[in-house]
């Protein structure tokens, strides 16, 4: 495409120039929808207080916002990438912006930092990608997802009031005994959950266990045994969310967490699950 | 289509994404996996491999993605992060030391005796 081309090699020279001063935009990504009234995202900010808008082509609509390259350019973003507050900052935004659209209409989430030089850039992939995008959107209309996640309860603090005379092989012996202990625990959990998951995705449209989350960015201290997403309709999703809610209620070791609707990050593709 | 709500109410504060029962905004670690490692991917003209940045590929590839990955892809540095140890491993560890311990002892005894 003619335009795209020449504004490639624009922004390319306006990089090489250091003096120009106007910094180029790019036009971020955020979701792409269908059956979209523009009129509904009156309003809703994108990234940095970038209005979003909507790009139609080919029946589809990629909502997008206008970028500063002097910030998402490959070489600033590379560099914003390194700085955790700079990313969560940016990836709230960027949820923010994807609820809003996803509230009103069927959309598949992009991935973050999805960014193109001009809107017909932006056109060209929806005409490129019209079959895979509907399918995509097929896929996710009239669903939710939901997250279930379950947690190990804290372990409780072994007993200090051991035997004084306790020799040093008797003491091996109960630590091994512990570690074993320990060991048929988490062994029983898996299957606890691994039951819990595959019941739970009998009563969804799709399913999708996801690693367990690192206490560091959970915040929370007791491990994480599953991390699981699940795409509901929405007609089914109340029961849904009782039911895993109340499953494992009458096991205290574990505890299950419900969360959603979340827009379908789990379950946007562009190839059949 | 479903429209269920006015979208300029339901931006960040939405009851509809807050999650069940918390006021709070979602958790990181829930947004960074879905944003980073979920949604469409197609290639922008911004060229940028999310998962090539080396920062980010132990602070936030580590903490999305599990341990385990991460040990498969060489990222081994918590390992010496008292923080990160697990019980399991510090009982192991632990597990040595004693055994070697009373090795050390019996041995000692027996010497003592002899």
């Amino acid at each position: 495409m003619s335009s795209g081309r020449a504004s490639s090699s624009s922004r390319t020279a306006a990089r090489k120039e250091k003096a120009d001063p106007m910094p180029a935009s790019g036009h971020y990504l955020v979701a792409v929808s269908r059956s979209l009234d523009p009129h509904a995202l009156t309003g809703v900010q994108g990234i940095r207080d970038s209005a979003v808008r909507v790009v139609e082509c080919e029946g589809l609509q990629a909502v997008v916002c206008d970028v500063d390259l002097d910030e998402f350019g490959e070489e600033p973003l590379r560099r914003n990438l390194e700085n955790l507050s700079w990313v969560e900052e940016m990836a709230r935004a960027h949820h923010a912006a994807v609820c809003a659209v996803d509230a009103v209409a069927t959309t598949v989430p992009m991935r973050f930092a999805t960014i193109y030089e001009s809107e017909d850039r932006v056109a060209e992939q929806l005409r490129v990608l019209r079959d895979p995008l509907t399918e995509a959107l097929d896929r996710v209309d009239g669903a939710a997802e939901w997250s279930v996640k379950a947690y190990a309860a804290p372990v409780a603090a072994e007993a200090e009031d051991r035997p004084r005379a306790e020799t040093g092989a008797a003491y091996l012996a109960r630590r091994r005994e512990a570690v074993e202990a320990r060991r048929r625990r988490e062994s029983d959990d898996e299957q606890v959950l691994s039951d819990l998951h595959h019941e739970l995705a009998t009563r969804a449209v799709a399913s999708r266990r996801l690693m367990p989350q690192d206490p560091r960015l959970s915040g929370r201290q007791e491990p994480m045994r599953m991390n699981a997403a699940y795409l509901v309709t929405h007609d089914a999703a109340q029961s849904f969310s009782d039911y895993a809610t109340k499953a494992l209620a009458d096991r205290t070791e574990l505890r299950v967490e419900v969360d959603g609707p979340w827009p379908p990050y789990s379950f946007a593709s562009l190839e059949p699950s | 289509m479903t429209v269920t709500q006015s979208p300029v109410e339901t931006r960040n504060s939405s009851p509809a994404y807050g999650g069940v029962g918390r006021p709070q905004p979602q958790g990181l670690a829930d947004i960074l996996e879905r944003i980073l490692d979920k949604g469409i991917v197609i290639a922008g003209d911004i060229r940028v491999n999310l998962l090539d940045i080396e920062l980010l590929t132990v602070k936030i590839r580590l903490l999305v993605v599990s341990v385990d990955k991460a040990q498969e892809m060489g990222i081994d540095w918590w390992r010496n992060d008292p923080m990160l140890n697990s019980s399991a491993e510090q009982l192991a560890e632990e597990n040595r030391e004693l055994r070697a311990r009373v090795q050390q002892l019996e041995d000692g005894g027996a010497e003592g005796k002899g």
